[in-house]
């Protein structure tokens, strides 16, 4: 191998240190012409395994041009590393231009990096596409010669990654000598990453690099005295102890699943800090000043515990963690290892991270998920495969460089790893929808983004296109969200009942438009950890005032983004039909599940129990598939449309991660009992087809997965120049788009990635074929008399949970049948 | 209450009927609304061509939308039986919207003028008069109603669209937002019934001043039937 230039060796002998094993490898990698995929924890000087073979290159054969291009998922990222960067290379005294560019940096310069760019440019998969789509891309990146992906695990599960993997397959067209470095956490399937990052660079060699792993972490399940509730997700039974537990740490961190649980936990911490210290909110809704803020204070180390969503998952050193605590369900093994390696980045000391699960399920999950970190099982979810509508944007994109050869660039785009089976005509249809809408109805010719040369290429029809192309970049579709304002209550002033509300109060952040479109003026909730009442919209803007209310009226808990994995789930099952298993869970829980084996059965490991049984004027189904909510919600819809046929006469449903339940008029017990209704054929697989193509004909969820579709495919602009469109006004005109496209082209490209969209992301739909597989045949039905100790948190959700599956038609009808018998006296 | 008068129970289908001015219509879950004793057809912002429009600044919506429209509007002239249509303006999504309609909507419009009396009358998105057949004009007054674009208060027996309105309810803490149509006796709004349009609550500040909201009566379309509700139960949003 060859040794380290000397001056880089001195370097570090000078700070007492010696490159580690996974540093060297990367270099003997690069040095070998040969691209690195390097999995190692946080913490392991991954950065530095990433730049070394630069400074190396750089230190013995200086030259112009951009060498190094490094590309991470959070710009924040981006400049952390280049501040950790320019130090060594100051202390080193090389001449070396390292520069970051993202969404923030001034104009100028940035378009100064496109004609003198430094050696070493640091910056984000979005703003990649955006330089490429520049006609000088072809002379930027010609000299490049290194690409460093970091947080690839991260990436490469979402439209990010296949808008990246696109980008990468243009770099390695433009620069036929670059290599890539990829850096990530542990992942269930290195091999498919090391894939990932071979496929645009079939002619080098791809070496798997797996670093050392650190000491194991320290897990523990907080212990509980008191009850742990049947249902509910605050935790707030664990305060006490936690304050206790945070008061003996550094620093902590405290991890949850949603918004609306980091408020709730942050009051609750603040109701019984009596010893004041320093505990700080920081997610996704929060105004960017104030988290700015707490990301400061975090760094200075003056918090002594943050309470924060995934928003903290990824990136920075924050400093002194001493400590990380996951409050409510873990989701995942995978997850969980990554949010532990949040503290100590040293390597040499173990991590510590304590469970809290916040309800009776979510021990059994919890426990699941320390036996999984601790046999360092993995359960990430493996790279995409590519969308249509990403592909339709990169296809504009590189128009708009210059002009395009089709078979050339239908020869590129298959070279990215999520598109290697994209076909031939699937990639014309794109062609053309870029270029006039792709329509069976060839009303748009005239209008044509693209056009064809004599000579056969593809060009932009003129240079508005390409200003609009890039005004509409990137696939990260905000969730329409409207600023949260606080004013004063209407109800204090006197007399001011129908007056405009008073303006210009404090802005307290942000909140999904969904969320804010169910509430009636004065409906409570939490924001901002305080109590609030909404007071109305104005424009795009929330109205709240503060709320003496002890609890807040509408429920906000949507459920994480994330559902249960299938291996912790298995894991949860297996735990729940092993008896001698019990003992090791505190006693309550082991309680419970003994009381159910006497009054129902367990779930099984492989087969599916469904329990019916009457209560109060209803009957209910209620089925333990541990799939997850969004597998349980497309279920319970499906089985919905199914019961109604049967003439059970079902009313609603409510999903959990755990289980599903369903309540009716129908007696189903007797419908099971006398043959009229059989269960095999209730959860036959087959519903995944006609069932499932008449529920999305209808289903809100398809066109809000066709506004993100539409939005990224540039059907739908996201902004015109001067003049933001709110996401609100996006939403109104998708949906229609949806409802004409659909009627008219079900085949549509954009039909074909919101189906694909939905059937992953909203539906689960893969999950839940698994699951009907799994459990066909495996049925078991017990009718009770009464509740079973399982379903009483399923059934305590109802009210807590949004409840589907009483028809949009029902609110209307019954407001009509009020006013009837408002005029008729009755 | 008068809309509870002659309310038939006929199947699952509820008809209810409009009155207004001293006339009586028949509301269409569709948006128009059918006269009986004119044997008239009205319809308010068809905006045909609306998608078409976006095409020219590089958005290619489907190019549905027109035929959608004009096939809704083909079945409510068969169902009804109307001798005449009064289109209350914003018929075209742009006033040069008729040059971009394909051949088939331009026979299918053409099929549906033949047999009947036309009028079009002009709205902001399409002020200028066309050639497309029938009859253009500003406004139209006939039996004691005066039928324009534009809703204006203070002009007894005014029937309008341009608003675009829309009705929310919340009842047991769950939500519908629907176009509706809306009047308080003295000026009624119809809802948007072209395919490829949004609408606006009738709470909301484009409609602030129009109506005396004490006599305020809303019917709600819904799917293949119509819904009369309180205007107690109205919410922002």
């Amino acid at each position: 191998m060859a040794p380290l230039p000397g001056i880089i060796e001195d370097w570090f002998r000078a700070k007492g240190w010696a490159p580690r094993a996974h540093q060297l490898a990367v270099l003997e990698a690069s040095q070998a012409d040969a691209q690195a995929l390097l999995i190692a924890p946080t913490g392991a000087g991954k950065t530095l395994a990433g730049f070394l073979p630069t400074l190396a290159d750089l230190v013995e054969r200086p030259g112009d041009g951009l060498h190094t291009l490094y590309i991470s998922p959070l710009k924040a990222l981006a400049v952390d590393v280049a501040r950790n960067l320019t130090t060594p290379i100051a202390e080193m005294k090389l001449s070396i231009r390292v520069e970051t560019r993202t969404g923030d940096t001034p104009a100028s310069r940035r378009q100064r990096q496109r004609t003198d760019p430094p050696a070493i440019l640091l910056t984000t998969p979005e703003q990649l596409a955006l330089l490429l789509s520049h006609p000088e891309a072809a002379k930027l990146f010609g000299s490049l010669k290194r690409l460093v992906l970091d947080e690839l695990h991260a990436l490469v599960t979402s439209k990010r990654g296949e808008l990246l993997s696109l980008g990468i397959a243009r770099l390695a067209t433009l620069a036929p000598q670059m290599r890539i470095t990829a850096l990530s956490a542990t992942v269930a399937r290195p091999d498919l990453l090391a894939e990932w990052i071979a496929a645009p660079v079939p002619e080098a060699e791809t070496r798997l690099l797996v670093g050392s792993g650190g000491a194991r972490p320290e897990l523990s399940i907080l212990s509980a005295r008191d009850r742990i509730p049947w249902a509910g997700h605050s935790a707030a039974w664990s305060v006490p102890g936690l304050y206790e537990i945070i008061k003996q740490h550094k620093t902590t961190l405290l991890f949850v699943n949603t918004r609306s649980q980091a408020e709730m936990l942050f009051q609750n911490l603040w109701a019984v800090n009596e010893d004041g210290i320093a505990i700080a909110l920081h997610h996704g809704s929060l105004a960017v000043e104030q988290r700015r803020k707490v990301e400061a204070a975090m760094v200075a180390g003056a918090l002594q515990a943050v309470v924060c969503t995934s928003t903290l998952d990824l990136g920075i050193d924050w400093g002194d963690v001493d400590l990380v605590v996951q409050i409510g369900a873990p989701k995942g093994a995978s997850r969980m290892l990554q949010r532990i390696g949040r503290a100590n980045h040293r390597l040499d000391e173990p991590s510590k991270a304590l469970f809290v699960p916040a309800n009776r399920f979510e021990v059994l999950e919890c426990e699941a998920a320390l036996e999984a970190v601790e046999a360092g099982a993995q359960d990430s979810e493996d790279p995409v495969s590519g969308g249509l509508d990403v592909l339709a944007q990169h296809v504009l994109g590189m128009a708009c460089a210059a002009p395009v050869d089709a078979d050339a660039l239908f020869a590129e785009v298959t070279r990215a790893w999520p598109y290697r089976e994209l076909t031939k005509p699937l990639f014309e249809r794109v062609l053309d929808f870029v270029a006039t809408g792709g329509y069976a109805l060839r009303a748009y010719e005239r209008f044509a983004k693209l056009r064809q040369t004599p000579d056969g290429l593809w060009r932009i029809a003129n240079p508005g296109v390409a200003q609009q192309y890039r005004l509409n970049i990137g696939t990260i579709i905000e969730e329409p969200m409207v600023k949260v304002r606080l004013v004063r209550g209407r109800g204090f002033r006197r007399g001011a009942t129908t007056g405009p509300i008073g303006r210009g109060g404090r802005v307290l952040g942000e909140i999904e438009e969904y969320f804010i479109d169910q509430l009636v003026k004065g409906d409570t909730f939490v924001f901002g950890s305080e109590i609030v009442a909404f007071e109305g919209m104005h424009e795009t803007e929330a109205y709240v005032s503060r709320s003496a209310a002890p609890d807040p009226k509408i429920p906000s808990y949507m459920g994480g983004r994330f559902p249960l994995s299938t291996y912790l789930a298995d894991r949860v099952r297996a735990m729940l039909a092993d008896p001698g298993h019990w003992d090791e869970l505190p006693e309550q829980v082991g309680d419970w599940l003994r009381l159910q084996a006497d009054i129902s059965v367990l779930p099984g490991r492989e087969s599916l129990l469904v329990e019916t049984f009457p209560r109060g004027a209803q009957n209910y189904l209620v089925c333990y598939p541990f799939e997850g909510r969004l597998a349980h919600q497309t279920l319970g819809m499906l089985l919905t449309r199914r019961l109604e046929r049967a003439r059970a006469r079902p009313l609603g449903f409510v999903a959990s991660d755990y289980s599903l339940a369903i309540w009716g008029l129908g007696d189903l017990s007797a419908l099971i009992r006398t043959g009229r209704l059989s269960l095999d054929d209730l959860f036959a697989e087959d519903m995944l087809g006609d069932d499932l193509e008449a529920w999305l004909d209808e289903s809100a969820l398809m066109k809000r997965t066709f506004r993100n579709c539409a939005v990224i495919a540039g059907l739908i602009e996201r902004r015109h120049p001067g003049k933001e469109k709110t996401g609100r006004q996006v939403t109104m005109s998708a949906d229609i788009i949806y409802d004409v496209l659909y009627q008219h082209e079900p085949d549509h490209i954009l039909i074909q990635a919101t189906r694909r969209d939905a059937a992953r992301g909203l539906l689960d739909i893969e999950r839940l074929g698994q699951c009907l597989r799994r459990i066909r045949k495996h049925i078991v039905h017990k009718p009770l008399d009464l509740i079973s100790p399982l379903a009483v948190p399923i059934l305590l959700d109802i009210g807590k949970e949004p409840i589907f599956g009483e028809g949009r038609e029902s609110a209307m009808a019954e407001a009509a049948e009020e006013l009837l018998r408002e005029a008729t006296g009755r | 209450m008068n809309y509870r008068e002659g309310q038939e129970w006929g199947g699952e289908m509820v008809s209810h009927i409009l009155r207004f001015g001293g006339q009586v219509f028949t509301p269409l879950p569709s948006g128009g609304l059918y006269w009986h004793a004119r044997r008239t057809l009205l319809v308010a912002d068809l905006h045909l061509e609306k998608h078409a429009a976006f095409a020219r600044t590089g958005q290619f919506l489907p190019p549905y939308d027109t035929t959608m429209t004009l096939k809704r509007l083909a079945a409510d002239l068969s169902q009804t039986g109307a001798e005449s249509v009064v289109a209350l303006g914003d018929s075209f999504h742009r006033d040069h919207g008729t040059e971009s309609l394909s051949g088939a909507d331009r026979a299918l419009l053409g099929d549906l003028m033949a047999a009947r009396e036309w009028h079009w009358l002009s709205g902001n998105h399409d002020p200028s008069p066309h050639r497309l057949g029938g009859i253009c004009r500003a406004a139209l007054e006939i039996g004691g109603l005066r039928l324009a674009h534009m809703p204006e208060k203070g002009r007894p027996g005014l029937v309008a669209g341009h608003l675009h309105p829309a009705a929310r309810v919340v009842i047991n803490g769950r939500s519908t937002r629907r176009p509706c149509f809306v009047h308080d006796g003295r000026l009624m709004i119809l809802p948007a019934y072209g395919a490829s349009t949004g609408s606006i609550n009738i709470l909301g500040k484009a409609f602030a001043g129009l109506f005396d909201r004490s006599a305020l009566e809303i019917t709600m379309l819904g799917r293949g039937q119509l819904y009369p509700v309180s205007a107690r139960r109205l919410v922002d949003g």
